[in-house]
């Protein structure tokens, strides 16, 4: 049954006869093999980038410690080593080892799991627009926390329950979300952006109603400094859960990159080459709520870094998902990271949302990127 | 393998799209499905590679019932070049032409050097190997066209369904893209725009008009001035070049009546 290539023989002879395209497909198969040595050095160096970039920002913060104090305390901490005991305990171990370091962490497993839930979800519902909170889970943690914060509700979660609250509220607006585009018919992509909206603005305008109920200044306030995000509530116990749970899911999106580029080219094209799509895609939006989810429960709302980090990647390497995850999942964890260090750094005592800094920073570099080269949707040359 | 559709429907709320449709192609055989716009010729191939579900009838994939196959199993059988191919995204013409090797690929299994040289083969085919590092979005439509004929090549099917495969094209083109899916030697069902691409090419014709098969036979038999003027209510010469080969040739547009 296979395909005759009596033809594909004809051409060949031709093309041998010519002589000419045969020195072509030296120059096409060496480019390939360049373009694929090129990732896999970018992708070593991002690694090293990574574990150097976690190393290096624990340096940085407003308590005055040495270098050199706190890469003790760090080797105390990972290899116990002799002679450094003075380093298990007391105010410098706590600030590096308790604050700093578990806060480095979560920064790399939320920059991770936000840029390729981004990048996935810009698959799954076929738009470059697309970002990981388009599925109404941004406005549905907003009213989760809304809630928390205004009307102390669940407060049995204990002292997260903010957090919690927010968790839920994800969870929640996107399985709402996929219900509704799963009502009368096949969920399209675009059924599913439209679905988003409508319950992302019923959530917004839940959320303002308890605002503007309880009406309460400080509270307010604390709403609002909740959806700028935040790193700084990162304990080991969190990060043990978090970390693992988003590495997990992005390894399970890299296994998916046939089905995320089949997903770009159209359900009826995927069906013609052996994959129905709408199962596999309620899948994939119930791992991003999940990864999502955490997200939000360990740093509030960081926009930006799934739309840009996608884009950028894309715009450098192409659309090959094979690729773009693992890409995304380092340049998403080293961009947070640093964002991070600068939101402590920037102001003096005092500490910036980093929200307001992951646009502020990702926003020009993203032009930079997109002006260069001079068309929005990736592809390598 | 052959393709045979036996009594299928398909109706859009109360339109009737498809009227108790009964297509046949043999195996190697080269069939043609013709008829004005909106007769329902895309319809009938949606149906046969599986977007469209029918109301009624059954379509047989050789000795197998199409809806009881897995989607898989149905794309190692048949591969589709369809009508538009437009993507908002970028991808090589190589990532492009790799994707026809997904149906015969497990969840993790990664692309081998078998899959490699099979789309290097399907290039060289449709004589697009020097376009492989090249974005897709960045060729003309007839280039892409080709690219999308080498993923179906990729698929290593024993049957094609061509939507109206040469609509872009200019003649050359057409007629290239044409000449080597003959070439293929594999069961071929294609919706032809052009009686005369339709008669050179074709070994079988079935002409659709308003959902209902209204005449089959070889080209010689149906292109004749008067069932051309019956379907498409216009008037048509046909005549025979120094070769033999059947030309049409259209005298006089459709009339106010």
């Amino acid at each position: 049954m296979e395909v005759n290539f009596q033809i594909y023989h004809y051409w060949c002879s031709e093309c041998a006869m010519k002589g000419v395209s045969v020195k072509k497909e030296n120059v096409n198969g060496k480019k390939w093999f360049r373009q694929t040595s090129l990732y896999l050095l970018v992708a070593a160096v991002l690694l090293i980038l990574l574990i150097a970039s976690v190393l290096i920002s624990i340096t940085f913060g407003n308590a005055d410690i040495s270098v050199k104090e706190v890469y003790q305390v760090v080797f105390y901490e990972l290899f116990h080593v002799k002679g450094l005991e003075e380093y298990g305990t007391g105010a410098v171990h706590d600030v590096v080892w308790l604050i700093r370091f578990p806060r480095a962490v979560l920064a790399v497993a939320v920059g991770m799991g936000l840029a390729v839930c981004g990048a996935v979800m810009q698959a799954v519902v076929k738009n470059s627009l697309a970002d990981p909170y388009v599925l109404g889970i941004s406005s549905g943690a907003t009213l989760g926390a809304t809630l928390a914060i205004m009307l102390g509700i669940g407060t049995m979660f204990g002292s997260n329950s903010v957090g919690i609250m927010a968790f839920f509220g994800a969870l929640a607006a996107s399985f709402l979300v996929l219900f509704i585009s799963n009502i009368g018919g096949r969920p399209g992509a675009a059924k599913l952006i439209l679905a988003g909206m409508a319950v992302s603005a019923v959530c917004s305008a839940f959320s303002s109603f308890v605002l503007y109920i309880a009406n309460d200044k400080g509270a307010s306030q604390s709403v609002t400094y909740w959806s700028m995000g935040s790193l700084a509530g990162a304990k080991w116990e969190n990060v043990a859960v978090i970390l693992p749970v988003i590495l997990i899911g992005c390894l399970l999106f890299w296994t998916q990159y046939r089905n995320l580029n089949l997903m770009l080219y159209g359900d009826e094209t995927a069906i013609t080459l052996g994959t129905d799509l709408q199962n596999v895609r309620m899948c994939y939006m119930l791992l991003v709520s999940v990864i999502v989810g955490f997200a939000v429960y360990a740093a509030g709302m960081i926009g930006f870094v799934g739309l840009i980090i996608p884009h950028a990647v894309r715009l450098i390497f192409g659309t090959d998902h094979r690729r773009l995850i693992p890409l995304c999942a380092l340049c998403g964890a080293i961009f947070l990271i640093w964002c991070d260090v600068l939101c402590r750094v920037i102001l003096e005592n005092s500490e910036m949302p980093i929200g307001i800094l992951v646009s502020l920073v990702g926003a020009p570099c993203f032009i930079y990127l997109m002006v260069r080269k001079s068309h929005g949707f990736g592809g390598a040359e | 393998m052959e393709i045979r559709t036996e009594h299928t429907s398909l109706s859009y709320g109360a339109a009737r799209i498809l009227k108790d449709i009964s297509v046949e192609t043999r195996s190697g055989e080269f069939v043609g499905i013709i008829g004005p716009n909106g007769s329902g010729k895309s319809t009938l191939l949606k149906c046969i590679y599986r977007v469209l579900k029918p109301d009624g009838g059954c379509i047989w994939l050789g000795d197998q019932e199409l809806h009881e196959m897995k989607v898989r199993t149905s794309a190692r059988k048949v591969a589709v070049v369809a009508q538009h191919n437009y993507y908002n995204f970028e991808f090589s013409v190589r990532e492009v032409v790799m994707m026809g090797r997904a149906p015969h690929k497990k969840m993790l299994e990664k692309d081998g050097a078998k899959d490699f040289q099979i789309v290097e083969d399907a290039l060289r085919t449709v004589r697009m190997y020097e376009f492989a590092d090249r974005s897709f979005s960045t060729l003309s439509g007839g280039e892409q066209q080709r690219v999308i004929l080498a993923r179906a090549l990729a698929q290593q099917t024993p049957c094609l369904i061509l939507d109206e495969p040469t609509n872009h094209l200019d003649i050359t083109h057409q007629l290239q893209l044409m000449e080597l899916v003959r070439g293929l030697k594999v069961t071929v069902l294609s919706a032809i725009h052009d009686l005369n691409i339709a008669a050179m090419y074709c070994d079988r014709l079935y002409i659709l008009k308003d959902g209902e098969i209204v005449g089959s036979g070889t080209p010689e038999e149906l292109l004749t001035p008067e069932t051309i003027r019956r379907v498409y209510q216009v008037e048509a010469e046909t005549v025979r070049d120094k070769n033999g080969r059947l030309h049409i040739l259209f005298t006089e547009g459709a009339g106010e009546s």
